[in-house]
């Protein structure tokens, strides 16, 4: 299982205004074993893009698009049938656990929380994958954890109980801990889903800064598409399993396509900063 | 921010190790037989020089072939009980799991019971029995509890609550079919008895006892990560499925190590860990060392108690910690709800 | 949490401890008078007692407590009332039994009120005691000596106190209280040998209703009083239920002093209760109610025989001298029926 598990930085070294590809995917391809057999296995892929440092991707589809069934391969949940996925030119499916953790974090809905917990041990816990099994944090990691606190704005909250925290909040709080890890990728699934619409403009506007101030990648699955088109630097489409376009939202928004990928009438604007915007038609 | 440091930890199981040495030594100044401290450390320190022919035979008697062995084994199952509670809650994500809701007790009862049925005159069958019928019990709703592969916590629950009223009619079959036999003994043990320390040479079960709590606490960090979310675990890099196997197989020999030799004392494995948490927080690295040491704190008292309050009579040690333990679980469950 | 409370309980820890030290070192009582050493000495003898435990008997038997009612009231009826130093808050038998000095009660006796009182010999029973018990008697040290209570007949019953009357060195008195109590059984066998065997339900315990079983020594009790139990079962307390009774309609109900001593209250209560008031028994008045110190295996146990006897079989008292008049009235021409009554399987 877990080798020593010292911390470890990422092994390519960065050359200074260099950016980076953190994440490669080639040609993975992936399929779901349905529980009743007589329904059809949904297949994925193959997929091919990268992810470099500083890039905020948006994976974009309409729901059954697979883009949970993406993100379960890029976090190494599942292993591809065909292809690779590395970060950080690693195969991310053969790392060991901990050095998984250290290269990736992944931001979900979080689970109910079983007994009272302060933000900044919340928090602290992300620096797991560093040091050994059983161990008392250090004081570097109490920095890490301070930090990833400040730079997600929540570090008046850290002494805060996280159950009577807001969701705005504790969602916060939840990315705070998955910087934490120091990760090479940063995945988040469908984050704005139970937000309103400031809400949702604040948190990818705070994933831009992050995306920008910081040497990972950060991969976002959506299927906002305003929301892809403003933050996003590029675009990953995908579409019952297949992957129909990667590049820049001006790249992918096209008419037509959207309207195959997402079956509603739509009307797709371009505006001065290059960036489009898309328009429900009225009936 | 102020993390857990291994010297707090340290404080912490000083501190309640003394409070543990104290309960030790008024319990064994108290009792039906009178005899002073002098006399108890003049019995302790001739045994320990060598000198066990300057002992009384009365003295002798009272310290080390009554109170002593029910101290330790007091001692052995407080702490065995509490740190699987606090083992099952974190595994079961459940905060009133207690040792016994996946079946350990009611399969060490049926080993009890067979062997009452079979040889009632043997000494240390019945703890035998208790354990081997602890262990099927395990191992059978561990293979109940497992789903593709791995455990699934909410089909394990179901699992040992199906073992449970399982085994339990069993055990009412058996008790009012078998012939000729009166079932005396079953109640004390049921209830929870100190009072037949087990043949076997105390050392081995002192050792299985540290065996248990230390695999448990080497998983301790992995359980903070659980107990936020098993998915969020995985993420962080813990390896969920095998932390879920060590706490499930030491908890469980644990509660049966406990309950072979003194029965199914109650309250124990559900509150200890619950009044550690709310007197030194959630942090499972200090969380399982202190829950074994305030769970034998605890039963060296209920068992003082038990053998004080209405001697001669001596009420079984699980009716003092029953009588204890509703209220304050009321009380505790009341706040929760706040 | 924080060095405060971590200092506040460190603190406390140390009052508590020194408390306890200055409590404790303040009623050191000493009261060495009362400590005699234990008497089992080298080359005594040793015997098998009932279950097959061998028991390092001391040369002089001079202290015994006995751990149950029955127990007790052996050792008073062999005249050994003086050497009995401690018995259980059960024994009641007779009434100067409650004022001798109580080590529990008999399924969790106190060991440490047992070696306080340093007995030679202490008696148990498999009829009330735990196998426990005796193991951590055996391992402090104690001779203790273990009678088969359960599955005895009358006649073992006799054997068993001869047994324990040589072990406490009162043979002559022993064989002479088993002669006794010999004799009187053998004059009531004479006497009820033509006699049919009355069908009865022993009850000992009415909610849930059990009753005993073949082997127990109640049953062979019955036996001697001319009277059979409707359930036969190889369990020791069976349960029946009322619908068994009602077919198997026994002459006679039994009770074990479960309600008082008042044959008259019982039966009050069982003609206010459905289904039993419709009983054969409970229409005839047929009812004896037995005390619960009856019906114990001891030399009581032939008083209620015969008291049994008494009430079921009148008329084989009506002729002869000395007779004991049957304590509890109500005398009914039985009607005898001549076919025999289907028993219980």
């Amino acid at each position: 299982m877990s080798s020593a598990g010292s911390s470890t930085a990422p092994q390519v070294r960065e050359a200074p205004g260099a950016t980076l590809v953190r994440l490669k995917v080639e040609q993975a391809s992936y399929a779901h074993m349905a529980t009743d057999r007589s329904a059809p296995t949904f297949t994925l892929g193959p997929i091919s893009f990268e992810a470099e440092g500083h890039e905020l991707v948006a994976i974009l589809g309409p729901n059954a698009s697979g883009k949970s069934t993406l993100l379960t391969l890029l976090a190494g949940l599942n292993k591809p049938l065909s292809g690779r996925i590395e970060v950080d030119g690693s195969e991310v499916s053969q790392l060991d656990l901990r050095l998984r953790a250290q290269r990736i974090a992944l931001v979900q809905q979080e689970s109910e929380l079983l007994f009272p917990l302060r933000v900044w041990e919340y928090v602290l816990q992300g620096r797991y994958p560093y040091g050994r099994r059983l161990r008392f944090e250090s004081d570097q990691d109490c920095l890490f954890a301070g930090n990833a606190l400040a730079q997600v704005g929540a570090d008046p909250l850290r002494d805060r109980w996280m159950d009577q925290l807001s969701g705005g909040e504790k969602q916060r709080v939840i990315l705070a801990r998955a910087l934490a890890q120091q990760p090479s990728l940063l995945l988040l699934d469908e984050p704005t889903q139970h937000l309103d619409i400031g809400g949702k403009v604040e948190l990818l506007r705070r994933l831009r800064r992050l995306a920008d101030d910081n040497r990972y990648a950060v991969m976002v699955v959506t299927h906002e598409l305003d929301l892809a088109s403003e933050f996003c630097d590029r675009v990953v489409l995908l579409h019952r399993g297949r992957c129909l376009r990667v590049g820049t939202p001006a790249e992918v928004y096209e008419r037509p396509l959207l309207e195959e990928v997402f079956e509603a009438p739509l009307q797709v604007e371009m505006r001065p900063n290059g960036r489009p915007r898309v328009i429900l038609q009225g009936s | 921010m102020r993390p857990l440091t291994a010297r707090r930890v340290a404080l912490v199981c000083a501190a309640l190790g003394a409070t543990l040495f104290v309960a030790v030594v008024i319990s064994l100044r108290m009792g039906a037989y009178p005899i002073s401290i002098p006399e108890i450390v003049m019995t302790l320190v001739n045994r320990f020089i060598g000198r066990p022919n300057e002992i009384p035979p009365d003295f002798w008697n009272v310290v080390y072939e009554i109170r002593l062995p029910r101290i330790a084994l007091g001692i052995l199952v407080g702490a065995s009980l509490s740190t699987a509670g606090a083992g099952f809650q974190a595994l079961l994500r459940n905060p009133l799991a207690d040792p016994y809701v996946l079946g350990v007790s009611s399969g060490a009862a049926l080993g009890a019971i067979i062997s009452l049925a079979i040889a009632p005159q043997t000494a240390g069958m019945i703890q035998f029995a208790a354990f081997a019928g602890a262990g099927g019990t395990i191992a059978a709703v561990y293979f109940l509890g497992r789903r593709g592969g791995h455990v699934d916590t909410a089909t394990l629950l179901l699992a040992g609550i199906v073992a449970v009223s399982f085994l339990s009619a069993v055990i009412m079959f058996l008790m009012t079919t078998l012939p000729g036999r009166e079932f005396r003994g079953m109640a004390f043990w049921l209830m929870g008895d100190l009072a037949s320390p087990p043949p076997i040479r105390s050392h081995w079960l002192y050792l299985l006892l540290v065996i248990g709590v230390g695999s448990i606490y080497t998983t301790s960090s992995d359980l903070n990560l659980i107990l936020t979310g098993e998915q969020e675990a995985r993420h962080l890099g813990v390896n969920v499925n095998r932390v879920k196997i060590v706490v499930y197989v030491a908890a469980s020999l644990l509660t049966g190590l406990a309950v072979s030799v003194s029965g199914a004392i109650g309250y124990v494995g559900l509150l200890v860990p619950h009044l550690m948490r709310m007197m030194f927080g959630s942090d499972y690295r200090l969380l399982i060392p202190t829950s074994a040491l305030g769970g034998a704190i605890l039963i060296v008292l209920a068992d003082l108690l038990a053998r004080t309050v209405v001697a001669p009579t001596e009420l079984p040690v699980g009716a003092m910690t029953a009588l204890v333990g509703a209220p304050v679980f009321i009380y505790l469950m009341r706040r929760r709800v706040r | 949490m924080d060095p405060f409370r971590n200092a506040l309980k460190i603190g406390l820890t140390a009052a508590l401890l020194s408390f306890g030290v200055l409590r404790a070192s303040a009623d050191v009582e000493p009261a060495r008078q009362n400590r005699l050493p234990l008497a089992v000495v080298p080359g005594d003898q040793i015997v098998t007692d009932d279950v097959g435990r061998e028991v390092k008997m001391p040369a002089e038997v001079n202290r015994i407590v006995t751990l149950a009612p029955n127990l007790t009231e052996i050792v008073y009826a062999l005249g050994l009332a003086d050497k009995l130093v401690g018995d259980t808050n059960e024994c009641n038998n007779p009434p100067a039994a409650k004022s001798k000095p109580h080590v529990g009660e008999p399924q969790n006796p106190s060991l440490e009120a047992i070696v306080a009182l340093h007995p030679d010999l202490v008696l148990a029973t498999t009829a009330i005691n735990r196998v426990e018990t005796a193991d951590a008697l055996k391992r402090l040290g104690i001779a203790v000596y273990t009678s088969n209570g359960e599955g005895q007949t009358v006649l073992g019953i006799l054997d068993s106190i001869q047994r324990m009357a040589d072990l406490m060195a009162a043979k002559a008195k022993g064989a002479d209280l088993v002669a006794q109590m010999r004799r009187r059984l053998d004059e009531l066998h004479a006497r009820l040998e033509d006699r049919p065997m009355i069908h009865v339900l022993f009850v000992v315990w009415l909610d849930p209703l059990t009753t005993i079983g073949q082997s127990t020594f109640i049953a062979d009790a019955l036996r001697w009083a001319g009277a059979e139990s409707i359930v036969l079962s190889k369990q020791n307390w069976p349960q029946v239920s009322l619908e068994q009774v009602v077919r198997l309609q026994p002459e006679y109900l039994v009770f074990a002093g479960t309600h008082g001593e008042s044959r008259a209250t019982e039966l009050t209560e069982l003609r206010a209760r459905p289904v039993w008031r419709d009983l054969d028994a409970v229409r005839a008045g047929h009812v004896v109610n037995l005390s619960e110190k009856a019906i114990r295996p001891s030399p009581g146990l032939v008083d209620a025989i015969e008291q049994l006897a008494h009430d079921m079989h009148p008329e084989a008292f009506t002729v002869g001298s000395g007779d004991r008049s049957p304590r509890n009235g109500k005398q009914l021409a039985l009607e005898r029926s001549k076919e025999s009554i289907p028993c219980a399987r």
